[in-house]
């Protein structure tokens, strides 16, 4: 898999991302009450405890006595609970007027911002009280409709698909930057190539993908020099507007979702450029169907399923995807696929031949030509076997191994024709005089390592590159040496 | 200590008239600084985690009234009042306790309520069933850890005994932790409690460090506190009070009688179990030696004396 760019589509979690992040920006994003909760929640465990200990405690606490707190066995706990809480700044080192030791002080922000939101008091949140009952109000299916509806014009746009939901400029940047499209120009027409990382980008459950999608659209946000913070708070209220509800939905399937998700709405907001940004992020959110706002002017808006994917993304980062398989992949090389969604036709396509659509079920082939377009186009044999693994069919889960084995093996085969060749560059040396020279020099280059190739009856003989130089001055040497 | 495990943390709150009443007139401590404090503590304990579960319990002497989540609302209000952002959670689920606290100190107390026990076990009961009815209800998911915070302020009443015991062992079976916080005088019952259940047992000394004790010491999850949590110099907890409390006149024995065949414990010989109405009919010098046979004072727990014999 030598000529394939191999990548790895990396998925931070929150955590990792925000400790990126400097320290003057963590410090104004603790600013806003929702924000660190957020932040304190995504806390390892022993470190929410430790923050809880001292949030009454104005003093700082001396490095001794933060190590006596945990057990002997807990001792590499106890290390990263404290890493955690400094890479974040929570606690900053600071040197006791006393001047002999160090010790840890909770981040002032911090601290005041958990207390409001553990006592009250500070402003109150957003809320669309003012704006009397929502005469449009949406019910759950609706949102629901509606959010999978625009994340699937935005799959569908990846995978290439002709689709009449274009999306917006502003997304196809995102997408190209984040490296899961290619953009390139053909005939003076531009198209658009999936890339391998959004193959893996499709492969991922729709919490992950929406994840990943909010931390590229962040980095694209602060490539732009735009200020993140009221972004990522908005972000983070945004996720809170549904953390509550997270555990009913599941645990109540019954319980009709609409009038828990009552309209947020961002209330009384000025018109500084900050706050533009925010509306205009809500633009994008709104296209990527996080979050439902009727008209553009409307002054209130849904969050939607999709964003309480985030909330329980951050919370546990091995969602596995609850939708049930829908493929059975036979020995013959054919594949059923039974569903409706265009989307999944389409990716199926990228890797197989349509042979019959019919209105619940598709028959794909794989052939070598597909699997090879495949290839090409960057996705590996391992990327379709797992994809095919991932949504199997419950009837197809039953087999052991999922995937029989004459077709995986095929598919993966079928990917390595490809790799046939591999090229290496070298530097070809010919016409020698005499034969003796030529076994000379060739013994030497074999001993390196460096001899590619030899042809003893035409006396040619092909050294790498990189040793060319080497065998070039044992050359000269020797030719000195037999000359005289 | 999987971070996906539920949390069900179920507040028993004394609200005994008679202490509280007492500790006012003497200055020394008043019912709604605690309340504050507890506020605040459950407030913290929401937000450690979105999916933890929280209830409280007023015990009453004569009655334990659930102040959250308020009963007469039942699911539809739980469902529907979660707010849309979690500073508005936790408003909700104080508006609810405060006024539903309200309401019970308003009602009053009658001239029945004028004990100077509360209804602990009692509420420990009812805490149990919630967190009974909280784990069949998410059956299908992991399994959650369930703990009971009992806040004591009024004295032991040797009467509960029988009924606490019940619910220390129902308890311990449900693999419930039992953690008390005890502000009056030490609970011999309650550290029988925390030591079966492997909950943690302080007496908190002064009003104003209340709230630092909570957050230090019962906001930890058990299983946490025990591995990796230092939370005492001393390891073992200094003599529990392990006494029994007999069935005739509801008062702590270290030695007692016991019935052979219930094991039911008494003051005094008398010759028909009370309990399961056995007749003891041995002749006097076995009767004798019978009555000789001690129940040792001190033995690790109160089957074991019982089963002694």
């Amino acid at each position: 898999m030598n000529g394939i760019e191999r990548v790895k589509l990396e998925c931070k979690s929150l955590h990792q991302y925000l400790c990126t992040l400097p320290q003057a920006l963590l410090e104004s994003l603790y600013e806003h009450p929702a924000t660190c909760t957020v932040v304190f929640r995504e806390l390892p465990q022993l470190a929410k405890y430790y923050v809880m200990r001292v949030l009454f405690v104005d003093k700082p606490i001396t490095k001794v006595a933060v190590t006596s707190w945990a057990t002997n066995e807990a001792r590499s706990e106890h290390t990263e609970a404290v890493a955690a809480l400094c890479d974040l700044h929570v606690w900053n080192e600071v040197i006791l007027p006393g001047g002999v030791s160090s010790a840890y002080s909770l981040s002032f922000t911090f601290r005041k911002n958990l207390q409001k939101t553990l006592i009250g008091g500070g402003e109150s949140w957003s809320s669309t009280a003012h704006l009397g009952p929502d005469k449009h109000a949406k019910d759950v299916a609706e949102l629901d409709k509606y959010a999978t509806e625009r994340w699937e014009a935005l799959l569908h746009f990846l995978v290439g698909s002709a689709s009449n939901s274009a999306i917006s400029q502003d997304l196809q940047d995102l997408l190209v930057q984040s490296g899961l499209i290619r953009v390139g120009e053909e005939d003076g027409r531009r198209y658009t190539n999936i890339t391998a990382k959004g193959f893996q980008f499709l492969l991922l459950d729709s919490g992950s993908q929406v994840w990943f999608f909010v931390l590229e659209y962040l980095n694209w946000v602060r490539d732009r020099g735009m200020n993140l913070v009221p972004i990522l708070r908005f972000i983070f209220e945004l996720s809170f507007s549904s953390v509550g509800k997270v555990s009913k939905v599941c645990s109540l399937p019954n319980v009709t979702w609409s009038q828990s998700t009552k309209a947020k709405f961002l209330q009384d907001l000025p018109t500084d450029g900050k706050d533009d940004r925010v509306l205009q992020c809500l633009q994008h959110f709104r296209e990527m169907g996080l979050v439902m706002q009727r008209k553009r002017t409307s002054r209130r808006f849904y969050p939607t399923r999709l964003v309480i994917n985030i909330a329980s993304r951050m919370q546990n980062s091995s969602s596995s995807a609850l939708s049930t398989g829908f493929i059975i992949a036979e020995t013959n090389y054919r594949i059923y696929a039974y569903t409706n969604s265009e989307l999944q036709y389409a990716i199926l396509a990228l890797f197989c031949e349509m042979l019959y659509r019919f209105p619940n079920v598709c028959v794909l082939q794989l052939t070598r030509e597909s699997v090879q377009t495949a290839v090409v186009n960057g996705i590996t044999a391992d990327q379709i076997l797992h994809f095919i693994r991932a949504n199997a069919h419950p009837d197809m889960l039953k087999n052991d191994p999922v995937i029989a084995p004459t077709l995986a093996d095929q598919v993966r085969l079928w990917a390595m024709e490809r790799d046939r060749l591999t090229f290496q560059e070298g530097v070809l040396y010919n016409q020698f005089l005499a034969q003796h020279d030529f076994e000379v020099l060739r013994n030497y280059a074999r001993e390196l390592g460096a001899l590619v190739w030899e042809n003893a009856a035409k006396r040619n003989m092909i050294v790498t590159k990189d040793a060319h130089d080497q065998v070039k001055r044992y050359w000269k040497r020797y030719k000195k040496e037999s000359g005289t | 200590m999987d971070p996906g495990e539920q949390q069900v943390l179920v507040v028993i709150f004394d609200v005994s008239p008679v202490w509280w009443g007492l500790k006012s007139l003497q200055g020394q401590a008043h019912i709604t600084k605690f309340f504050d404090s507890l506020i605040i503590f459950m407030n913290s304990y929401l937000m450690l985690h979105s999916d933890n579960k929280l209830a409280v319990i007023a015990s009453h002497s004569t009655k334990s009234i659930f102040l959250y989540p308020p009963p007469q609302a039942g699911n539809e209000q739980n469902s529907s009042e979660y707010g849309d952002c979690r500073d508005k959670h936790f408003a909700v689920v104080d508006n609810a306790i405060i006024s539903s606290f309200k309401t019970l100190m308003s009602d009053g107390c009658e001239e029945k309520d004028m004990r100077s026990d509360s209804l602990i076990a009692g509420s420990m009961a009812n805490a149990l069933c919630y967190i009974h009815r909280i784990t069949q209800e998410l059956e299908s998911r992991e399994r959650a850890s369930s703990r009971i915070l009992v806040v004591k302020a009024a004295d032991d009443a040797a009467s509960q005994y029988m009924s606490f015991m019940n619910v220390i062992f129902a308890a311990q079976k449900e693999h419930v932790v039992v953690d008390s916080c005890v502000l009056g005088q030490d609970s011999g019952l309650l550290q029988q409690a925390c030591d079966m259940t492997g909950g943690l047992y302080l007496k908190v000394p002064s009003q104003y460090a209340f709230l630092q004790y909570l957050l230090t010491a019962f906001l930890t999850e058990p299983e946490l506190r025990k591995d990796s949590l230092v939370l005492s110099r001393t390891k073992s907890l200094h003599s529990v009070d392990y006494r029994a409390a007999c069935f005739c006149h509801r008062c702590l024995v270290e030695v007692g009688f016991v019935c052979s065949v219930c094991l039911s414990i008494f003051c005094q010989f008398s010759p028909i179990c009370s309990t399961c109405e056995t007749v003891f009919r041995p002749s006097s010098l076995v009767l004798k030696s019978r009555k000789k046979r001690k129940v040792p004072s001190r033995s690790s727990s109160p089957c074991t004396d019982a089963s002694i014999k």
